[in-house]
């Protein structure tokens, strides 16, 4: 599975049209590893790793960013919708606590 | 040439007779040439039976399932020569007054039918009810006597004997005082009714589920993603040096194209119907040394990642064998075997003649003849989990109060290819996704 990490899934309608509001289904292979305490409630200290940014951006402007702050689970899924005014490239950014920094992108086509 | 016309036509009758002798023999069940078979399951999928430390026997099945032992009641496995529970005239007790509010409770009880999951009665409480038997909500409007719905629920086989409505006192499912309780609610329930306030109440005007978008996107159904994870299982060495991949060259999505449409089907070389997961389970550790039982990740895992190479492929199995035919012939007499304390066979739920496409409870029942199989293994939403059709019949054994089966059984085995008959033609698409 490790290999794996940082695979992104994004998902579009199979046809759009112009000033369409698209609804955008993405997932990204990520462990998400929890932190742990212990029975005190105290954190015990690991690397834990998780992503606590997505940004996604159309046409080079943002349109979306999320700040998840805590491990939401394994292969986070994110679903969004955004008005699709022209032709271009969508694309999602992931950041995770150890700066590692995953990316899916689709190009937005009319028909 | 009239001449020989005719002695044609003489001889294409003699060979229609001849034809429909030998199926009407391959129709019978034939169990003598059923090769034993040693599980390569899992522990906790080999319907194995184990002795507690107070000495009681229990049943080892999957984390979270029951495990009461069955084992007074006829299961499906072939060696299993029991009788159905014999046909009962029953009398109502003496001295046995009939309590129609405890009544009410042994009808919703879930840890005895509960009568609801086939039955409605009124009141809002009543949920999930299903329609698989009559609705009883005006029953004592019929003025039934007391002694024939007593005789109906101790074994309605008596008037009715192809019922699916199981012999609760017959198996003592129901003491005879608690279905004298039963009659004398059943008794109360009189009409007019009140108007119905939520249409979901009633089974039959209840909205039907509409599935769970594409099975095969991967941020929808996450056993895509499961599978794409066995393609390093796939590439992997095993202890004997050799990898999947070494022999199947192309990659699984090459490799395996339209393998899976042909599945479940005889092999030879183990003399028994195999399923993609039955064949994995004896193929990988026999080839790369890496052990695959039925039931465990890797197998599931593994399955689907085979099957999803021959999707949108209509299934296309071969039954033309001598031995496929008789597997065949097998398979079909048990969907239409009645086994565990319900006395219950495949056919009383997966038929469309019988509960096929009504609620059981709040299930809705599958229609074996639509075919059921083409979808499977299967992502639960409601268990987070992935399930073959091996794991969801011996979920199956469950409420119907039969000990289950190995997953890799013979007799799961060739029930599975009578159910794939009836998806020939129809696409593949696994994996599926399911409450």
């Amino acid at each position: 599975m490790a290999s794996d990490i940082g695979k992104v899934r994004l998902r579009i309608p199979s046809s759009i049209k112009s000033d369409d509001v698209v609804k955008v289904r993405i997932l990204v292979i990520h462990p998400m590893e929890r932190i742990e305490r212990d029975k005190q409630g105290k954190i015990i200290e690991r690397n834990y790793n998780y992503i606590d940014k997505v940004l996604v951006t159309y046409l080079g402007k943002t349109v979306a960013s999320f700040d998840t702050t805590q491990n939401v689970s394994e292969n986070p899924f994110f679903a969004f919708a955004f008005r699709a005014t022209d032709p271009g490239q969508l694309k999602v950014t992931f950041t995770d606590t150890t700066a590692g920094k995953y990316e899916g992108t689709t190009d937005i086509k009319f028909s | 040439m009239m001449l020989a016309r005719s002695t044609l036509v003489r001889w294409s009758c003699a060979l229609t007779l001849v034809a429909g002798c030998a199926t009407a023999a391959t129709d019978t069940p034939d169990y003598s040439s059923v090769p034993a078979w040693t599980s390569r399951a899992i522990p906790e999928a080999q319907g194995a039976m184990r002795t507690t430390a107070d000495g009681k026997r229990e049943a080892v099945r999957y984390k979270g399932w029951t495990t009461r032992d069955f084992g007074a009641f006829r299961t499906y496995a072939y060696a299993d020569t029991r009788p159905e529970p014999p046909v009962q005239r029953a009398v109502m007790p003496n001295g046995v007054t009939g309590d129609a509010k405890k009544g009410r409770a042994l009808f919703l009880a879930r840890a005895k039918g509960p009568c609801t999951g086939c039955h409605l009665i009124p009141g809002d409480d009543v949920w999930p009810a299903g329609s698989v038997g009559p609705d009883l909500s005006t029953i004592a409007d019929r003025k039934l006597s007391d002694a024939y719905v007593y005789q109906q629920i101790y074994d309605a086989r008596v008037v009715f004997p192809n019922t699916s409505m199981p012999p609760w006192g017959v198996t003592g499912a129901f003491t005879p005082e608690e279905i004298v309780h039963l009659v004398a609610f059943l008794q109360t329930l009189k009409g007019p009714l009140p108007p119905e306030k939520d249409p979901d109440r009633n089974p039959v005007t209840r909205t039907k589920p509409v599935g769970f978008g594409d099975n095969l996107d991967p941020t929808n159904n996450p056993a895509v993603l499961m599978a794409e994870a066995a393609e390093a299982v796939w590439a992997a060495k095993g202890p004997t040096g050799k990898a999947c991949a070494d022999c199947h060259e192309g990659g699984p999505a090459n490799a395996m194209k339209g393998v899976a449409a042909r599945f479940p089907k005889f092999v030879p070389a183990y003399r028994r119907v195999m399923s993609i997961e039955d064949f994995l389970a004896v193929h990988a550790p026999e080839r790369t040394g890496t052990q695959m039982p039925a039931q465990s990740t890797t197998n599931l895992a593994m399955s689907i990642l085979v099957k999803m190479a021959s999707n949108g492929m209509p299934v296309g199995i071969d039954t033309s064998s001598q031995e496929a035919r008789a597997a065949l012939a097998r398979g079909k007499a048990t969907f239409y075997r009645r086994v565990g304390e319900r006395n219950h066979a495949c056919a009383d739920c997966h038929t469309p003649e019988t509960g096929a496409n009504k609620f059981l409870g709040g299930r809705l029942l599958g229609d074996a003849k639509a075919g059921l199989t083409r979808h499977f293994p299967v992502w639960r939403t409601d268990r987070t989990e992935v399930w073959d059709i091996r794991k969801r019949m011996q979920w199956c054994m469950i409420p119907l109060g039969a000990n289950m089966l190995a997953a890799d059984a013979i007799e799961y085995a060739e029930l599975e290819l009578y159910l794939t008959a009836f998806d020939v033609g129809k696409p593949m698409s696994v994996p599926g996704i399911r409450h």
